[in-house]
């Protein structure tokens, strides 16, 4: 962490839907020039936090500040942020350049500025030539970048884009992403983006935010919250996941599926009952003598660059592996895995005591 | 192949029916006669009677300047009226205005114009010029809100939204995303304002007093002693004046859908699905 005042901070942000609660005491700091992603299930209050920050919505407690200056009321027209919407809410009745000069034009800019800067911004998404269009002419991934230009041209600090790429087909989708990486790099501004797609935010952000019910479940890098998921709901919703019921026997000790194995977590109490993860990966198919666990294969799927292959232990656990080598299915083979494989989530641990236990430990 | 043929057949019978009387009109607006019972020959003379006819030039002078004041007024109150119909997030309260409104539509002209006629000399408010105005404005009021409405309604707010994120206050949204959103509506209700006040005849009926008439009324008034061939001629020229607008309005649509075409060469860019 910079030693800097973060740009944005909720602290304690609550909000309700009339009876239905959307946000639930919601803090959360995002440093200047990072790429932040909020990421959760439709309905999990993501995009409320997006409409918070650009001013569309109102809180109905806590602080929002920007830049250490608490901004619950401004209005949205006054705020230094910018929005790329959903369904990008070009308008309709302009031709390209319009929308893009519709906020320098505002600000009152000279007729060169607006230009200049129009021109700056129509070849920063690639669409230099496109200055005359009309809106209707353009297909979904040019009018995306439309989008993203009209919101840029505001020289906004914090750029907000509500899950702008669900509309486009993969390859593009794949395209834009990292073309918005390239251009928040460039500009070195804020941005925050909403998806509910995992694979995108963990390709995408410097920092993460998983949301679901109106709470952050946990935030970190991409690389944290894929190992160290602290609950089932981020383990599952984050990649795919081999989630068993477990016990903790004591620190580096863990009991599962009839077995004791040797992992990396400690700073439980002895006997708590846990649920242990291991990603698909992270299982290799061995000899029945070398597995530390048993299974037999159920089902296999080829998927390019590795089998997809789902197997049974005796206990009924199911078990996800992802190997580079093909099974038969209805064979019984080993599985196995290394101790710093195994992840240990504790129930309802929230995130500061997650955090606390794992430098304790970690020392 | 037959159905196609009946199927022509049946519109020149029905163009036919349509147009004889308007062709019957225009040709004995040349009779030499003085009444539609018998062709006589050919003559001028009813438009040179027309055209030295101050009166009833005054009065399609008048009729065209009341037509543009209350199209025009009632397009700015009816504009107005939609956007705070549109803005009410009450349903109840909603539908509620929605119904009022058209039920001035639907309800006969013959009682909007007796009410008027009640109200204004209940006021003590004189009959002429200015009560017409404010009669068509009344009765225009409902047709420009139902033109607008539906643009209004099909107007996303996210628009709203995106034009203030780039910094416009409530004012610049309106009059630089909401209304030329809305313009084609305002566009049609004002000439349907305008032609609605240009066609009435029962409302006027009631609320024109003894110093103003419109064109309606004054040829009601004029055929009630038989109709002159002069009503012909102006017949002729007003039917003259509406093609001329009709191949306008074509034309000008032709060019602005073959502008539209020109414009539709698309480039795609790489790696980008149509």
């Amino acid at each position: 962490m910079e030693n800097k005042e973060p740009i944005i901070e909720f602290q304690q942000v609550d909000l309700s839907f009339g009876s239905t609660k959307v946000l639930n005491k919601i803090d959360l700091a995002l440093d200047a020039g990072k790429f932040y992603t909020l990421l959760g299930p439709s309905g999990s209050g993501k995009s409320t936090i997006l409409k918070l920050i650009s001013g569309q919505l109102q809180a109905d407690s806590g602080e929002i500040l920007f830049e250490g200056q608490r901004i619950n009321h401004l209005p949205a027209e006054k705020r230094r942020v910018n929005t790329v919407f959903q369904n990008y809410a070009l308008f309709p009745n302009m031709n390209v350049f319009d929308n893009v000069a519709f906020g320098p034009k505002l600000k009152g800019l000279s007729k060169d500025e607006v230009r200049l800067k129009v021109e700056t911004m129509l070849s920063l998404v690639k669409l230099a030539d496109f200055s005359n269009r009309e809106i209707n002419e353009l297909s979904g991934g040019q009018q995306q970048r439309v989008a993203i230009a009209r919101a840029l041209a505001n020289d906004p600090e914090v750029l907000l884009l509500d899950e702008p790429l669900s509309a486009l087909d993969y390859k593009l989708r794949k395209d834009m992403q990292q073309e918005l990486r390239t251009i928040q790099k460039r500009l070195g501004i804020t941005f925050v983006f909403v998806t509910h797609d995992q694979e995108e935010a963990l390709a995408m952000s410097d920092w993460i935010f998983v949301m679901n019910d109106g709470v952050i479940q946990q935030n970190g890098t991409p690389e944290d919250i894929y190992d160290e998921p602290i609950n089932h709901f981020v383990a599952d919703f984050i990649g795919e996941s081999n989630i068993v019921k477990g016990i903790m026997k004591s620190d580096y000790l863990v009991h599962f599926v009839g077995k004791d194995f040797i992992n990396v977590d400690a700073g439980m109490r002895p006997e708590e009952r846990v649920e242990v993860v291991i990603r698909p990966e992270d299982l290799d198919l061995t000899t029945i003598e070398n597995g530390k666990l048993v299974v037999t294969i159920e089902d296999q799927s080829f998927r390019g660059d590795f089998y997809e292959i789902t197997a049974q232990d005796d206990d009924g656990n199911q078990w996800q592996v992802q190997a580079t080598n093909s099974a038969t299915i209805g064979e019984r083979v080993g599985l196995t895995f290394d101790p710093e494989d195994i992840h240990i989530m504790r129930f309802n641990e929230s995130e500061n005591d997650f955090d606390a236990r794992l430098e304790r430990y970690e020392e | 192949m037959l159905k196609n043929k009946t199927a022509h057949l049946y519109l020149m019978v029905l163009f036919t029916l349509l147009y004889a009387p308007i062709f019957f009109l225009v040709l004995y607006s040349f009779n030499a006669g003085t009444t539609m019972q018998g062709w006589q020959g050919f003559t001028w003379n009813h438009y040179q009677e027309l055209f030295s006819d101050y009166h009833l030039i005054e009065i399609v002078l008048d009729t065209l300047i009341l037509a543009l004041l209350s199209a025009l007024i009632a397009t700015i109150v009816g504009t107005v009226g939609a956007l705070v119909i549109n803005r009410q997030k009450n349903r109840v309260w909603k539908n509620t205005l929605l119904s009022l409104n058209n039920v001035l539509l639907v309800s006969p002209d013959v009682i909007i114009g007796a009410s008027l006629l009640i109200l204004f000399t209940v006021c003590g408010f004189s009959l002429g010029f200015v009560s017409t105005l404010f009669a068509h404005i009344a009765f225009s009021i409902p047709i420009v809100v139902l033109m607008i409405l539906p643009r209004l309604q099909e107007m996303s707010h996210s628009l709203i939204d995106a034009a203030k994120d780039l910094g416009a206050n409530d004012q610049q949204v309106l009059s630089q995303v909401t209304l030329p959103y809305i313009s084609p509506g305002v566009l049609a209700g004002f000439f349907m304002a305008f032609t609605y006040s240009l066609d009435d005849f029962a409302v006027t009926f009631f609320v024109t007093g003894n110093g103003f008439t419109t064109l309606s009324v004054e040829i009601y008034s004029r055929a009630r002693q038989g109709v002159s061939l002069e009503i012909n001629a102006l017949s002729t020229i007003m039917f003259l004046v509406s093609i001329i607008l009709v191949l306008f309005y074509y034309l000008i649509n032709q060019r602005a859908n073959r502008q539209r075409k020109n414009k539709l060469t698309k480039i795609v860019l790489p790696g980008e699905r149509e």
